[in-house]
C-alpha cells in the first residue's frame, strides 16, 4: 500500500525567514535568497552545518542557481536540488524537503524559494499543440473569463470581487515582508486601470523578487538540536497533483483545487471545519471566491457572502490570507508557496503581531501553478 | 482569396461560410477534442493514429466573455474581447470575438463562427477565426 505523509515519521517547520518581497530591482538573487536562509536558521537555532539537503523552488533563474547561492553559507556539501513547478515551484521544494526527512534520509532539510522577475519561458508554447486564442488570453483573462462566469451564476457583483482585494490589503498593510503594505479602500480597488473584464490592477498580484525559506526537521533533530518544539508545526499532509479531464466541468481550476484539497483534508485527518486559517493561490480576486468554496469552506456560490460577513477576515471563522496573500505580499512565483509555510507557521506560533489569528491551531496552503499543477499542505501546531 | 490562409493553420476550414472548427474524435473512447494535437488523447491515452480529423459546425452559446485592455502583442489592438464558447457539438473553445467591447454582450447569446481577415507581414491575406455574437 502507498504511504501518505502521516504515515511516515513525523515533520515539522522549525525555522522560517523571508526577504521582503519587492519591485525588481538590481539586487541579485543569491543576496535575495542568502537572505531569507540566515533568517530561517536563526529563527530555528540551527547551523547551516547541521542542514543535510537544499530544496530550492525557481522557476526564472535559469539553470543551476542553488549552489551559486548557497556556497557562501559554506561550501558543506550537501545535496542541492532546484524544484521547478511554475507558480508552485515553492511548494513543491517544500514537499520534497518533507518526503526526505519523513523518509528518514535526512533529518534536517531546507526548503527554500527565490525568484527575480524574467522572461517566462513557457515550455507548453512550445509542445506544437496551437489554440484560437494563444497570447490574447493571458492569465489574467483566463481570471477575467472566470470571475464573468462566476457573477452571472451567483449574482455576485464586481465590489463583491473587489472586497477580496480589499481584505487582503487590509492584512499585507501588517506584514513587513509584503510587496504592498497599503489598505486600500473599495474605491480605490475599483478605480481603473482596467485590465481585462472587472479586474482592476489591485485585483492582480504584483509579480516582483523576493525570497522565503523554511527548515524543516524530524522529533530525532529538534530533540539532538534542542529545537523548542512548541514553535515548530507538524506538516500533516503534503498532497501535489495535476490537472484531469473534467468533461462537463465549468471551471477546470476549481475541480483541481477541490480533489487536491480533498485529498489533503483525508490524509490529515481533518475537514474544513478544523481550519483558522488558509494561505491560498489570489493571484487574481475572484481566485479566493472560487477556492474557499472548492475547499468546502462554504457552499457552492456563497464564497463572496462569507466574505462580506466577515468569516474571512484575521478573527473570523476562518481567516483567508493573513499575509496579504498573493495580491498584497505579492507574488515573486519561486518563494511564494514557501513564504505561505512561513505566514502560516508564524500564526500557529502565535507569533503574527498584529495580523494574529486568535487560537490559530490548523492551517491549510495551496498553490496552483500554470499548466495546470496543485500543490496543497496542512500544518498544525 | 487565392492566397488567403488561415493565421492558426489547421484548426479551422477557410473555405465555408460559416467557417468549421477542426477537432478530433478518438476512434477508442469517442471523445470530441479541440484543438487537434499530433500526440495522443488526453481522455484514454491512445495514440495519435486512433484521432480522426472531424468538422465541429462553429455554432454555440457564449459562457463567458472579457475585454482586454492589456495586451503584449502588435497582432490586435485594444480593447478587444474575447469569449469563452460552448460549442453545440459539445467542445468548449475560447476565442477572440467580432466585436471589440463587451457592449450589449450576455452569458447565453448564441455565436456563430466568422473569418476576421488580417494582413500579413507577407502582404498574404490571413484568415482569422472569431466568434459573432447574437446580440439579444
Amino acid at each position: 500500500m502507498p504511504k501518505t505523509l502521516r504515515d511516515l515519521r513525523p515533520v515539522r517547520v522549525i525555522g522560517i525567514g523571508l526577504h521582503p518581497y519587492q519591485r525588481a530591482s538590481d539586487t541579485s538573487y543569491v543576496t535575495l535568497g542568502l537572505r531569507a536562509v540566515r533568517e530561517a536558521l536563526t529563527d530555528a537555532g540551527v547551523a547551516w552545518t547541521d542542514v543535510e539537503a537544499a530544496y530550492n523552488g525557481t522557476a526564472l533563474l535559469g539553470m543551476a542557481p542553488t549552489r551559486a547561492m548557497l556556497r557562501h553559507l559554506g561550501a558543506t556539501g550537501l545535496p542541492v536540488l532546484q524544484v521547478e513547478n511554475a507558480s508552485a515551484s515553492g511548494s513543491s521544494a517544500v514537499a520534497q524537503a518533507s518526503l526526505a526527512v519523513a523518509s528518514g534520509v535526512c533529518d534536517v532539510a531546507l526548503a527554500m524559494g527565490v525568484d527575480k522577475p524574467g522572461m517566462m519561458n513557457v515550455a507548453s508554447a512550445k509542445a506544437g499543440v496551437r489554440d484560437l486564442s494563444g497570447s490574447r488570453i493571458l492569465p489574467f483573462t483566463h481570471f477575467a473569463l472566470l470571475a464573468n462566469e462566476y457573477m452571472r451564476r451567483h449574482g455576485a457583483r464586481p465590489e463583491h470581487l473587489a472586497q477580496v482585494a480589499v481584505k487582503n490589503s487590509r492584512n499585507g498593510a501588517h506584514n513587513p515582508y509584503a510587496q504592498r503594505q497599503k489598505a486600500r479602500s473599495l474605491e480605490e480597488v475599483l478605480a481603473p486601470p482596467f485590465i481585462s473584464g472587472s479586474l482592476t490592477r489591485l485585483q492582480c498580484c504584483p509579480i516582483g523578487e523576493g525570497a522565503a525559506a523554511v527548515i524543516i526537521a524530524s522529533d530525532d533533530a529538534i530533540r539532538r538540536l534542542g529545537v523548542p518544539a512548541d514553535r515548530a508545526p507538524r506538516i500533516l499532509a503534503s498532497v501535489t497533483r495535476s490537472e484531469r479531464v473534467y468533461e462537463g466541468a465549468r471551471n477546470f481550476d476549481a475541480e483541481l483545487t477541490r480533489e487536491t484539497t480533498a485529498q489533503a483534508y483525508e490524509e490529515a485527518g481533518v475537514g474544513p471545519e478544523d481550519l483558522d486559517l488558509i494561505e491560498l493561490h489570489d493571484a487574481f480576486a475572484i481566485e479566493e471566491l472560487l477556492y474557499v468554496e472548492a475547499m468546502g469552506l462554504c457552499a457552492e456560490g456563497e464564497g463572496a457572502a462569507m466574505l462580506m460577513k466577515g468569516d474571512t477576515d484575521i478573527g473570523g471563522r476562518c481567516a483567508v490570507s493573513t499575509s496579504g496573500g498573493l495580491l498584497a505580499m505579492g507574488h515573486p512565483i519561486g518563494p511564494t508557496g514557501v513564504g505561505q509555510i512561513c505566514e502560516i507557521t508564524r500564526q500557529l506560533r502565535g507569533e503574527a503581531g498584529p495580523r494574529q489569528q486568535p487560537d490559530a491551531r490548523t492551517g491549510l496552503v495551496h498553490m496552483v501553478g500554470i499548466g495546470a499543477v496543485c500543490v496543497a499542505h496542512v500544518l498544525q501546531l | 482569396m487565392s492566397d488567403a490562409r488561415a493565421a492558426h493553420p489547421g484548426l479551422y476550414r477557410i473555405d465555408q461560410n460559416p467557417p468549421s472548427l477542426l477537432g478530433q474524435r478518438c476512434a477508442a473512447c469517442g471523445r470530441l477534442a479541440f484543438p487537434p494535437n499530433p500526440y495522443g488523447c488526453e481522455g484514454c491515452g491512445a495514440e495519435a493514429d486512433e484521432l480522426v480529423t472531424e468538422e465541429i459546425p462553429g455554432d454555440g452559446e457564449l459562457a463567458a466573455f472579457a475585454t482586454v485592455h492589456l495586451h503584449p502583442g502588435k497582432d490586435i489592438e485594444t480593447p478587444f474581447t474575447v469569449g469563452t464558447v460552448v460549442l453545440d457539438a459539445g467542445p468548449t473553445v475560447r476565442a477572440t470575438l467580432t466585436c471589440a467591447t463587451d457592449d450589449g454582450l450576455a452569458i447565453g447569446n448564441r455565436v456563430h463562427t466568422q473569418l476576421v481577415p488580417q494582413q500579413s507581414e507577407d502582404d498574404g491575406e490571413l484568415l482569422e477565426l472569431r466568434f459573432a455574437v447574437e446580440k439579444s
